[in-house]
């Protein structure tokens, strides 16, 4: 129980997640197809200095960290010389492109859309990130599988201990097993 | 019948009906967590994962990139009979100008088509069965795009299972509520969830 009360905003959260992701045709509509736009938060001009022979992940901490942004992200080199950084911020990812030449950084931050923000925290996962936030993300995420199983064991055992409730039990399990069934063999 | 009993049983037998989707979705999200582990294992096994199976010409009506979802698919299932694949769930997708790519999927199977529009020609790789793929195809399993009325009803019963989670935490936040020794620890764990949650959304 304590478990289940602990773990009750990851839950709700996949399962309205869940919803939107497979109700993702109506927000193609709605929004329309394409990777989701960002818009222009500021440019600035940076001032700092990489050390020689940095590379590009030194790089995209030492801009990040500076402006106070630091966290998972992916990094990039464009063909023109430019770098750019995706900050996978959860409530509001952010590009930014930093040009060698005039040493000026472009911030831009995604359109935010509620089914977007909802299937970024479905997909948020793995130990990959290199921070630890994210290592304590995916711990939690592992406990949420764990959860899940034990519940499936620790529910089954709880009902066969009701023993009123065996029969209709007993039926919903069946039901629930054989449609399962069918959708293996068909799907 | 009080709510209170109902509520019990709603939690009880919908739980049991659904138990396979919940153990499903618990147990595939595993490779899904751990994903570099299960591609360093498959690696080590040296084996492809797509295997050749078919590379002929063909001349097809290529829909344009602004064609409508229908026209597209439209496309796919031309080129899926073209192949001899019938009955299975599939995405069209433009890889670029010169390129359509076409995904076939059942729990137990999936293939690729390709076809090239300027040599009008198509190619048919089938992709070799993971235990961890078959698993984690059934969890991102769902939508309401393929038209087969089977693909769709596994996508209504995805609709349930989600559903069922928010009548779970409801019911279940009732029935603790219904057990006074139990409010303060209970508060405990709810306040400890719910702040770790809102640090991570806020933080991540």
């Amino acid at each position: 129980m304590y478990l289940a009360l602990f773990l009750f905003p990851w839950m709700l959260m996949y399962a309205l997640s869940t919803l939107v992701m497979n109700h993702r045709a109506y927000f193609v509509e709605r929004y329309g197809t394409g990777a989701i736009p960002f818009e222009a938060e500021r440019a600035i001009t940076y001032d700092g200095v990489f050390t020689e022979n940095a590379d590009l992940r030194t790089i995209s901490q030492q801009i990040l960290a500076s402006l106070d942004l630091d966290g998972a992200h992916s990094v990039n080199h464009r063909k023109d010389g430019s770098i750019v950084i995706n900050r996978n911020d959860l409530t509001t990812p952010r590009r930014l492109t930093y040009s060698p030449t005039d040493r000026t950084v472009v911030i831009e931050r995604m359109v935010h859309r509620p089914n977007a923000f909802l299937e970024r925290f479905h997909r948020r996962r793995g130990y990959a990130a290199g921070y630890r936030l994210d290592t304590i993300w995916a711990v939690s995420v592992d406990l949420v599988i764990v959860a899940m199983v034990f519940w499936v064991a620790s529910g089954l055992w709880m009902w066969w201990e009701m023993k009123v409730t065996r029969r209709l039990g007993l039926s919903a399990l069946i039901l629930g097993a054989a449609t399962f069934g069918f959708y293996l063999m068909t799907l | 019948m009080t709510f209170a009993h109902l509520n019990r049983r709603v939690h009880l037998y919908l739980g049991l009906a659904l138990l396979p989707w919940f153990f499903m979705y618990g147990i595939s999200s595993i490779p899904f967590a751990h994903t570099p582990f299960f591609d360093a294992r498959d690696a080590a096994r040296k084996l492809p994962l797509w295997t050749l199976r078919m590379d002929r010409p063909i001349d097809m009506d290529v829909p344009g990139p602004e064609a409508p979802v229908t026209e597209q698919r439209a496309f796919g299932a031309a080129l899926l009979s073209a192949a001899g694949i019938e009955g299975t769930s599939f995405g069209v997708y433009r890889q670029s100008d010169s390129q359509i790519n076409v995904y076939s999927y059942s729990f137990w199977n999936s293939a690729q088509l390709k076809y090239f529009i300027p040599e009008k020609r198509f190619t048919v790789e089938d992709r070799r069965f993971r235990w961890d793929h078959f698993l984690t195809g059934m969890h991102a399993r769902g939508g309401f795009e393929n038209e087969s009325a089977l693909a769709r009803s596994w996508s209504i019963v995805v609709d349930l299972v989600s559903v069922a989670m928010i009548v779970w935490i409801a019911s279940g936040l009732y029935m603790w509520w219904g057990l006074p020794g139990h409010r303060r620890w209970g508060w405990i764990a709810i306040l400890a969830g719910t702040m770790s949650f809102l640090v991570f959304t806020w933080r991540l």
